[in-house]
């Protein structure tokens, strides 16, 4: 009987294992599947137009499609970084958007700024990290002085920036070029390539390691478990002689720093532009995908890496499918759209249902 | 072997959790029609494991269940409901939020919403409540009546309790039983889980007993003894008395003075209490929970604002200091609620067992960084000292039973090596003989030189350890006094409001009673 009720054991631990992985690949189908009967309704044939997709993000025969993959997974990688911190913290921070445009912002102050050459690139990152960190703290400070929720606040906070920056690139460091973008970084402040001809460069090292030292920082360091313990329940940790407060200003200004990286590496590690373009449009929206990214990677940062690639993959693959299968931008940006979210959801609604729970005080 | 009159029969049930804790090892179980039948076990015994099956909350990984001779398979807890199972909580689950009538037809459709049958039940049961009172403002005694009066108002007549008396009063604790005694007579079969024998022997007809996930045994009570149930339970025999030494204070440590504290509605909780904790005594409170002790407790340990008086711990002044720096202090709070203070369920046994003291040299290295080996090291030495059933350090505290949660809290605090022990009711939800144990502990720890001050409901467990003893009553202190010097109906006197002056005044104890 003992060794009949263990050898159950082990197939029940297997079991839970394999059913979180057909989740994934439930979700991953289901995506697909939906995507692909919208674009045959629409009058495009989705065989085509999935293998354009894979053709032009994940194949191997050219390593500028994977370098392209790459580069796009940069800056959500960092930007995920940031909604997941706050998760672990208790918060639902979702301003990484803005914080992501103030750390593009300090990078083209830095760049219009007369430098030695070598000091162009340390500047950008501590200044465009030091303001994206000032502005999370902006949310932070609300909600922990005055109770302002931080939904609201970051919500808010992402406008104000897209606006204050927008000024800035028309008003304050217009390209005196060309007028849709603003100065770029010139040359010494720009990351080296890692694949000549792409648009990858070093910043998609930079996010690798971020994500590491945010993994480290986490589960190893005293701040990651008084994170931890503060968002997982802040009553426990006040007993346990943390302060819930303190430690929720940490969770935004190391998520501010990790959403100014993704501003700051865009302007110094993305050709071609090196800067801010009209309408912040080489920018808008890495924030937003973030939150997808993390969700798909279960909040946790090794689990953002392979989900931030499969991002950067569907966007990376959208110019095959609109190239070689023909389908309209509008209609690749729906298909996106609905697998990103067909992923994300099950994490969105676990993370809502934990929220609501705590703040009945339903315990079961 | 089911009869007739077997209601409930459950048939090898084995249940293996999704992380491998095998908590159930082929448990034949069995309740007859209309008897009160107690489940008794060691903390992860597999009592509660065993009652979420039965009530559809958790799937069997094998074995077969029959309710009044027909196989079933609950794939819900409403499943389980329609036939008439119903399962109370230990940790209950009403929103508090809402009033008690909202509770009791929470989820119900609405064409057999019938306030009058409410009503009705509450008659014939005898469990009354305020229906329009809302469940935040009630204590525990009354939320758990609402529960079982949710539960009777699906018409349970299957009545599964969990440790429902772990937070009662003994006044309520009566009243409960008056409760199940009426609920039999008409007819409700009622399973009851305890840890305290005298409950056993008082209130049930038949008794199984689980150990380590199998049964070990089925008794009829009246053929029941303590000494012979506890022994059934943990395998071993097990001392009730406690051996205890005189007591040999020395200076104070703890000193209160003056105490004003405001409960969580903003009234006041703690109405102007002094006293002093000496080393190497045991100091304890008494009194009907929801007095102001917990909210006493909370000043003291820097979890509630003080509003007027001070907190003195070993001279220094401490009055509304944080936790963190009153823990540097040699400050242990074993809190009263586990769940909601004491422990962070979702993170490890061993992340839990350093909560509080992590920032210690010990457990953190000059990265800041968690020294994870030695973190291990010092959960796993808990373990093993208060024999906590666990599969691991890396275990979530989540995973962990009822008891053993609260030994991991317990095992905490008292691993510290502290000056002063703040413990609100240590042994709450734990069996006998970690009862047993912790209480010995307490008084070693007293017997080395350590104020220990003791919160607790159960008087038999305040009288035996203190070597002074508080009542307190609606935020006061109604007389201090070495327990041997007073009468079992004078502490009941006191708990009830009297001082114990007033007490002195008079000849005798009934004067005082018709007086008033
Ligand atoms: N959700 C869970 N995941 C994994 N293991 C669990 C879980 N819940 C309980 N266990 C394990 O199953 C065993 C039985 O637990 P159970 O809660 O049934 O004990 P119990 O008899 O009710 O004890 P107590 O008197 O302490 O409440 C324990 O070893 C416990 O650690
Ligand atoms: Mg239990």
């Amino acid at each position: 009987m003992g060794s009949l009720s263990s050898l159950k054991g082990k197939l029940v631990l297997l079991k839970g294992t394999l059913e979180k992985l057909v989740e994934i690949i439930f979700a991953i189908i289901v995506g697909f599947v939906i995507a692909g009967l919208m674009m045959y309704m629409g009058g495009f044939d989705p065989i085509k137009a999935y293998a354009a997709m894979f053709e032009t993000s994940l194949s191997l025969t050219d390593p500028y499609y994977i370098a392209m993959t790459l580069s796009f997974a940069t800056p959500v990688m960092l930007t995920a970084l940031t909604f997941a911190i706050g998760v672990r913290a208790g918060l639902f921070n979702i301003g990484a958007e803005g914080q992501m445009y103030m750390g593009a912002l300090g990078a083209v102050i830095v760049a219009s700024w007369t430098l030695p050459g070598p000091l162009y690139l340390p500047l950008a990152f501590i200044v465009g990290s030091l303001l994206a960190a000032a502005w999370g703290l902006i949310a932070g400070l609300l909600k922990v002085l005055r109770g302002v929720n931080e939904v609201v606040s970051t919500i808010m906070l992402n406008w104000i920036a897209f606006w204050i920056v927008e000024y800035a690139r028309v008003y304050v460091y217009p390209n005196p070029i060309d007028a849709s973008k603003t100065i770029s970084m010139p040359p010494p402040g720009r990351l080296p390539l890692l694949i000549r001809g792409t648009e990858l460069s070093v910043s998609f090292i930079i996010a690798i390691i971020t994500v590491f030292i945010v993994y480290y920082l986490l589960w190893h360091m005293v701040l990651g478990y008084e994170i931890r313990a503060t968002g997982l329940n802040p009553t426990a940790a006040r007993y346990g002689g943390i302060n819930p407060k303190k430690t929720m200003l940490w969770a935004f200004i190391i998520g501010g720093i990790a959403a100014g990286l993704a501003g700051v590496s865009e302007i110094t590690g993305r050709p071609p532009s090196y800067a801010i373009t009209t309408g912040l449009s080489n920018l808008f929206g890495y924030g937003f995908d973030g939150i997808a990214v993390s969700l798909i990677g279960a909040n946790h940062p090794l689990g953002i890496i392979p989900a931030a690639i499969f991002i950067g993959a569907l966007s990376a693959g959208s110019r095959g499918m609109q190239t070689t299968a023909g389908v309209p931008l509008e209609m690749v940006k729906a298909v996106q759209g609905i697998i990103v979210w067909a992923l994300a959801m099950p994490g969105l609604i676990r993370l809502i249902r934990r929220r609501m729970i705590r703040r009945r005080g339903v315990e079961l | 072997m089911p009869r007739n009159d077997t209601i409930v029969y459950m048939k090898d049930i084995v249940k293996v959790y999704p992380d491998g804790t095998v908590a159930l090892r082929g448990v034949d179980f069995e309740v007859k029609k209309g008897e009160i039948h107690g489940l008794l076990g060691e903390n992860g015994a597999g009592k509660t494991t065993l009652m979420k099956i039965l009530s559809g909350l958790l799937r069997p990984t094998s074995g077969e269940i029959y309710i009044r001779g027909r196989k079933v398979h609950f794939k819900s807890a409403s499943e389980a409901l329609k036939h008439g199972i119903g399962m109370v909580h230990q940790h209950l689950a009403l929103v508090p939020a809402f009033t008690a009538y909202e509770n009791i037809i929470l989820g119900l459709p609405g064409k057999v919403i019938d306030r009058k049958k409410i009503e009705e039940l509450m008659e014939t049961t005898g469990l009354k409540i305020p229906l329009d009172a809302k469940v935040e403002d009630l204590p525990f005694g009354v939320r758990q009546r609402i529960e079982i009066l949710k539960m009777l108002y699906r018409n349970v007549d299957i009545l599964i309790l969990d440790e429902p008396t772990t937070n009662l009063t003994p006044i309520e604790t009566k009243e409960l039983f008056e409760t199940l005694r009426n609920l039999k007579k008409q007819g409700k079969t009622i399973i009851f889980i305890t840890h305290k024998l005298r409950e056993v022997l008082e209130v049930t007809d038949r008794v199984t007993v689980l150990r380590r996930g199998r049964v070990v045994g089925v008794v009829e009570t009246s053929k029941a003894t303590p000494e012979m149930l506890a022994k059934m339970m943990v395998g071993r025999e097990v001392v009730f008395r406690i051996e205890k030494k005189p007591a040999r204070p020395g200076e104070p440590v703890l000193v209160v003075k003056d105490l004003w504290v405001r409960s969580d509605l903003g009234g006041w909780a703690v109405k102007g209490v002094s006293f002093a904790v000496y080393s190497g005594e045991i100091f304890g409170i008494a009194g009907v929970e929801g007095n102001g002790q917990s909210e006493l407790v909370e000043a003291i340990t820097g979890l509630r604002r003080v509003e007027k008086g001070q907190v003195i711990l070993m001279g220094r002044d401490v009055t509304n200091k944080p936790p963190s720096e009153l823990y540097r202090m040699g400050l242990s709070h074993i809190p009263e609620d586990r769940q909601k203070l004491g422990l962070v369920l979702d993170m490890t046994v061993a992340e839990n067992s350093v909560l509080g003291i992590h920032r210690l040299k010990k457990f953190i290295g000059k990265l800041l960084n968690m020294k994870w080996k030695n973190i291990n090291v010092h959960a796993k030495k808990i373990i093993e000292r208060f024999e906590i059933v666990a599969p691991g350090v890396r275990a979530p505290a989540r995973s962990l039973s009822g008891g053993n949660q609260q030994k991991l809290v317990v095992g905490r605090e008292l691993s510290k090596t502290p000056v002063v022990i703040v413990a609100a009711q240590p042994t709450r939800g734990l069996d006998v003989a970690a009862t047993e144990y912790i209480r010995k502990i307490l008084i070693k720890m007293r017997d080395e030189g350590k104020a220990v001050l003791l919160v607790s409901a159960d008087l038999d467990e305040v009288l035996q350890l203190s070597d002074r003893v508080a009542i307190m009553y609606e935020g006061e202190f109604m007389g201090i006094a070495k327990p041997e010097e007073l009468t079992e109906e004078q502490i009941g006197l006191m708990m009830g409001g009297y001082h114990m002056d007033q007490l002195k005044n008079t000849s005798s104890n009934r004067k005082v009673l018709e007086a008033s």
